[in-house]
């Protein structure tokens, strides 16, 4: 245990280290979305996706044979909870699709084009009643019994969840001595409306036909998203808060349309993260190059970027680098065709060039792939350990903090039925209302966060 | 005891559709409202006699109030301004004490004493010390029955007792406690004069206090 | 949990299993079932104790110091948030509708129409969800509101989050105060069900003279939902009772004839099938059971362990059920609240001298310890327990745990909402294991189901 203890703490301090941008001993080996060390004991995609009891020892044998990795994640799709909801914009392994293929996002528009006045006064109520009706299943008849109770069950699967959850995380700390790479998540707000409501062909009429709507639509749904992924974050913010940005890539949209619909407002999101107390890993996915200039903006030190596979690192190094740490530098066909002679070759470019003054993390581009082989992974490792060293050892103060900031506000709670509302309901209070108001909203919020997490 | 009519014969049977079916006739034979309804509280006297004798049982209480109150409906129409006022054999304050919102045992009192001939003013529960007082003032009821189903009521039944002593008409007054958690310990800690065990001790001891 | 911890704690479970069991003990157990007045003991209010779980460990801790001689304690039933979530409306709450230091109350009514009897006994699951259910949650009022779904998802979380505060409070008094668990899961009778939670009082009065043949088909119907609904609340591990508290089956309530032709029957099925599950049952007889409760000499011996009430003769029950079930009482509220330590002290020496001679005994008040309890007459309750209460020196009794059921035994088939066949149909082929996704389905379609049971409780 003390060991252990000693074990994360270096880890944790390397990680930390580096996306602050401070000396580290080497290059940290911390991949966001390892998806190959899901299955690498041997567990199907579908064992993975469906059964909670198996990730503990997935992680085990993992770091048991890969020791020398510095971070590893939580899974993110839990198929009971989809199945509970009858979630339909994800295929399953082992459902929809045969147990080894990985899951996979259905696109599709949830959300009409004459939908954005309701969608920007009221978030919340138009999630319940336009956008969750047409994604779950289960509430095809609506008002029905069978509609109340996938709420039910969804309430207590996802606290189940949250319980195996912190399960696998002081697994991983204690047993293993090894910290998360990130823990919650936030979209960008034009992500939120493209991936999971307009859909692709939606957006992409809209900014044409109504850009104001989706300007004031992004901005409508920062505080609920905010407040829904610091619901999920590490309550000691020691790991950074994940967003998976998709849409911000070379050639969706134009460097033009970029600055006016896509940075904003996710620049706006971003900082009240980190005014929270917060870092950030942000997945750059596809070809970012001609946009990420703009996380330049943002304070220095605290926004981890995964370069993707289609984006130059080097370019990004020479971009931003010395502003934000970057990670990458492997392509998923690297890694899963490459010999672990060529991976070689390439950490210890990658070490020379990229990861020259710091501020860098070996990882795929944005994952490491179901199918890398382990002889690569292996390889990664190894060149990491010898290239990619700088010194003896970690000299940086570990950032572990339950607390905010001095003065810092969260952003205004959501909430379907605020306590003023039930309160009057309620009538005469005879006792003390604080007792009773404050798990009134404790639910309240907690429900309302839930909701965020079913539109991509 | 007086032979009973067919009527109170059949409601003491519990004879639901016989009942209905010699009211129905007797209204249609012209007869009036009053004299039926006196005939159903011979029933229900029966009834509580049945209950004394442990041969009838809570259920057949509380299905009997149901068949009179079945009659009632039926007789409504019927009834004159001035049958309202009958003459009572007295008038019973009942209420469940402040705090306690509990009436089952309350309201079969409450029916056996009416079918007794009692004027039953019912306060219906959580009623507070005030009302207790001032409705046995108002009405000069000489019995007050106070009804509790939980335990932390003793102090309030004893409250009311006191607030009897200071508006000066506790001895006009018998008081008779009863429900689950009382007994002769509590009757004596919160000085009352009686302890009911069950609803027909409660309308025994009313016969008693009005002669 | 240090080994002193430890020891004490099996100690104090092997005394509370022994006396249930008829075996020697090496004195009477102090093992109050609904002990109220430890919940208000230590200084907290009605409301803060149905509103604040965070109060429940400081309580517990201050009574179990002061009241070390103490043989088990309870957990909670009533959670104050949770009601508010939904609009539960068939309980007044203290600190929301009544003072903070008044007691919560049940409100008597009628929930179940009885036109309806042939609804739930073709299947119960449907007549909860669709008629009884939006009468007592008020945010059903408009079904298809955002509200009241976001009420179900709220009330999913907060029961996960009440049983996690539930588990960490037994965790708590097992390994940090040494004390065991008075009962662990809840069951009403199957009659009680119908008379207390469904046709209210008045109804069911009038359907034993009416229908009577409907309710022995509803309480047939309710008993394998019951049994599925508490096996899921009960101790994994098979140490503690399983907790019935049984409302109309005392005297002058039924008739004894009806008592045998309605109550009877389907709450003994319900008793048997968990003690074949390997449970106890710690059944509270409240009012006077006098003249019925000679019944429980039907069931295996020393399986159910009986509370008899204030109104009940305990030495008369002593007589009747002597050498088949283990009784607890012997102490009526009035004791507890108006009497002195004098009293009380004589009173407990009469009943260890008479109904505890033999064992089988455990000293409790009538079906509760009250709120309002004198704290220097639970004092003297256990100092008289001490003095005239012992048998011997220790107890000889191997400690019953078993986190499996007996041999061959199967749960009772019961009813959920949307069985995994509908789900399959509507899912279509599935492409890979069918097991692992049907696993979870069930899991939480019977939570679902036991959690929607446990609102007619």
């Amino acid at each position: 245990m003390e060991d252990k203890k000693k074990l994360f703490e270096e880890r944790l301090k390397r990680y930390q280290g580096a996306i602050a941008l401070a000396p580290v001993d080497r290059v940290p080996i911390a991949a966001g979305a390892n998806y190959f060390a899901e299955t690498y004991s041997g567990l199907t995609k579908q064992q993975f996706v469906y059964d909670s009891s198996k990730w503990m020892e997935a992680d085990k044998k993992f770091v048991e044979d890969f020791p020398e990795v510095d971070a590893l994640r939580s899974g993110r799709i839990w198929g009971p909870l989809h199945d509970i909801v009858g979630y339909n914009m994800y295929k399953l392994p082992g459902r929809d699709l045969p147990p080894d293929v990985q899951f996979q996002f259905i696109e599709g528009e949830r959300m009409k084009a004459d939908e954005y006045d309701l969608l920007i006064s009221n978030p919340g109520q138009f999630l319940l009643e336009r956008v969750l009706p047409r994604v779950f299943n289960e509430l095809k008849e609506p008002g029905s019994m069978r509609a109340h109770v996938a709420f039910l069950k969804a309430g207590m699967a996802q606290m189940y969840l949250a319980g195996a959850m912190k399960q696998r995380a002081l697994h991983l700390q204690n047993e293993l001595g090894m910290p998360q790479p990130m823990v919650g998540v936030m979209l960008a707000p034009f992500d939120m409306l493209a991936d999971g409501l307009r859909g692709l062909k939606g957006i992409m009429t809209d900014i044409h036909r109504r850009p104001d709507k989706v300007l004031e639509a992004c901005d409508a749904i920062i505080p609920d998203m905010v407040n829904a992924a610091l619901a999920t974050a590490d309550p000691l913010r020691r790991y950074p808060i994940f967003m998976p940005l998709h849409r911000g890539c070379h050639p969706f949209l134009s460097p033009k349309q970029f600055d006016t619909f896509y940075w904003p407002s996710l620049k706006k999101a971003m900082l009240m993260l980190i005014d929270a107390g917060y870092t950030i890993r942000a997945f750059l996915e596809g070809d970012w190059s001609p946009n990420w200039h703009h996380m330049r903006e943002l304070p220095k030190g605290k926004v981890l970027c995964d370069i993707d596979g289609p984006g130059d690192i080097f370019k990004a190094k020479a971009d931003f680098g010395d502003c934000q740490c970057i990670a990458g530098g492997l392509s998923d066909s690297l890694l899963i065709l490459g010999t672990p002679d060529e991976i070689r070759e390439r950490v210890r470019k990658l070490c020379e060039v990229v990861g020259r003054d710091g501020g860098f993390i070996m990882n795929g581009g944005c994952c490491i792939p179901y199918d890398a082989k382990p002889e690569n992974y292996r390889a990664m490792i190894d060149a990491t350990l010898e290239y990619g060293r700088y010194s003896d050892r970690t000299d940086f103060e570990i950032q572990c903090d339950p607390n905010p900031p001095a003065g810092w506000k969260p952003p205004k709670a959501g909430v379907i039925t605020p306590w003023e509302v039930k309160k009057a309901e309620l009538g005469h209070i005879y006792g003390d209302e604080e007792l009773i108001k404050g798990p009134w909203e404790m639910f309240e919020r907690m429900a309302y966060n839930w909701l965020w997490a079913w539109t991509w | 005891m007086a032979e009973l009519t067919a009527l109170a014969k059949a409601l003491v049977e519990l004879d639901e559709e016989q009942v209905m079916e010699l009211v129905k006739q007797k209204l249609d034979a012209g007869e009036p409202a009053m004299n039926i309804i006196k005939e159903c509280n011979e029933g229900m006297a029966g009834i509580g006699k049945r209950f004394e004798d442990g041969v009838y049982f809570l259920s057949e209480l509380i299905f009997s109030a149901e068949i009179l109150q079945n009659v009632m409906a039926e007789l409504e129409p019927h009834l004159k301004e001035s049958d309202q006022k009958a003459e009572s054999r007295g008038i019973v304050v009942l209420g469940t004490v402040k705090g306690d919102i509990h009436d089952i045992g309350k309201n079969i009192v409450a029916t056996l004493l009416t079918g007794a001939g009692f004027e039953v003013v019912d306060l219906g529960v959580d009623v507070p010390t005030e009302a207790f007082v001032e409705k046995v003032k108002e009405t000069g009821a000489k019995v007050l029955g106070m009804s509790a189903l939980l335990s932390f009521t003793y102090p309030e039944m004893k409250t009311v007792i006191d607030a009897l002593k200071d508006a000066g008409i506790r001895d006009k007054v018998t008081v008779i406690i009863g429900g689950a958690p009382c007994n002769e310990q509590v009757r004596e800690f919160v000085g009352a004069d009686y302890y009911a065990i069950d609803a027909v001790t409660g309308v025994n001891i009313s016969k008693q206090v009005y002669g | 949990m240090s080994d002193s911890v430890k020891a004490l704690y099996e100690e104090r479970l092997k005394r509370y299993q022994a006396a249930i069991a008829l075996a020697p003990t090496d004195r009477i157990p102090i093992a109050p079932g609904s002990n109220y007045f430890a919940e208000v003991y230590s200084g907290f209010n009605h409301q803060e104790y149905m509103y604040d779980a965070s109060k429940w460990i400081e309580a517990d801790r201050k009574f179990i110091e002061d009241f070390p001689e103490t043989d088990v304690l309870r957990t909670t039933r009533v959670w104050g948030p949770i009601q508010d979530i939904l609009g539960f409306n068939t309980y007044k709450l203290p600190g929301r509708d009544l003072p903070p230091n008044v007691q919560f109350q049940f409100i008597e009514g009628e929930r179940m129409k009885p036109e309806e009897y042939d609804i739930l006994i073709r299947n119960p699951a449907e007549f909860i969800f669709e008629y009884y259910l939006p009468r007592v949650f008020d945010v059903l009022k408009d079904r298809t509101s955002a509200r009241s779904y976001v009420a179900f998802l709220k009330a999913g979380m907060a029961q996960m989050y009440w049983n996690n505060m539930l588990k960490a409070r037994a965790e708590f008094l097992q390994n940090e105060m040494g004390m065991p668990m008075a009962t662990m899961g809840l069951v009403l009778s199957p009659f009680d069900a119908l008379a207390d939670g469904l046709r209210g009082l008045r109804g069911i009065m009038i359907d034993v003279h009416r229908r009577p043949e409907k309710i022995q088909e509803a309480c047939e119907a309710l008993v394998p939902e019951l049994v599925n609904s508490v096996l899921g609340a009960a101790d994994p591990l098979r140490r503690y009772p399983i907790f019935m508290p049984l409302h109309r089956g005392c005297y002058p309530f039924l008739s004894p004839k009806q008592f045998e032709e309605l109550y009877w029957p389907p709450l003994k099925k319900v008793v048997q099938m968990l003690i074949d599950a390997g449970y106890t049952v710690r059944a509270y007889l409240e009012g006077n059971w006098g003249p019925n409760w000679h019944h429980w000499r039907e069931l295996p011996k020393g399986k159910v362990l009986l509370d008899i009430d204030g109104p009940g003769d305990i030495v008369k029950a002593k007589e009747d059920l002597g050498g088949y079930q283990c009784i607890a009482g012997g102490l009526t509220d009035s004791d507890l609240t108006v009497g002195t330590p004098e009293h009380v002290r004589e009173k407990v020496k009469f009943l260890c001298e008479t109904v505890g001679k033999d064992g089988g005994y455990i000293i409790s008040g009538g079906c509760n310890i009250p709120y309002d309890t004198k704290p220097e007459n639970y004092r003297a309750m256990i100092d008289a327990i001490m003095e005239y209460g012992r048998y011997g020196d220790k107890t000889e009794y191997e400690v019953q745990i078993n986190p499996n059921p007996p041999e061959g035994w199967q749960p009772p088939k019961g009813h959920v909402l949307t069985p995994w066949e509908v789900k399959k149909e509507e899912i279509g082929e599935i492409m890979g294991d069918e097991d692992l996704i049907k696993a979870a389905w069930e899991m939480f379609e019977r939570m679902a189901f036991n959690w929607t049971f446990g609102w007619i409780l």
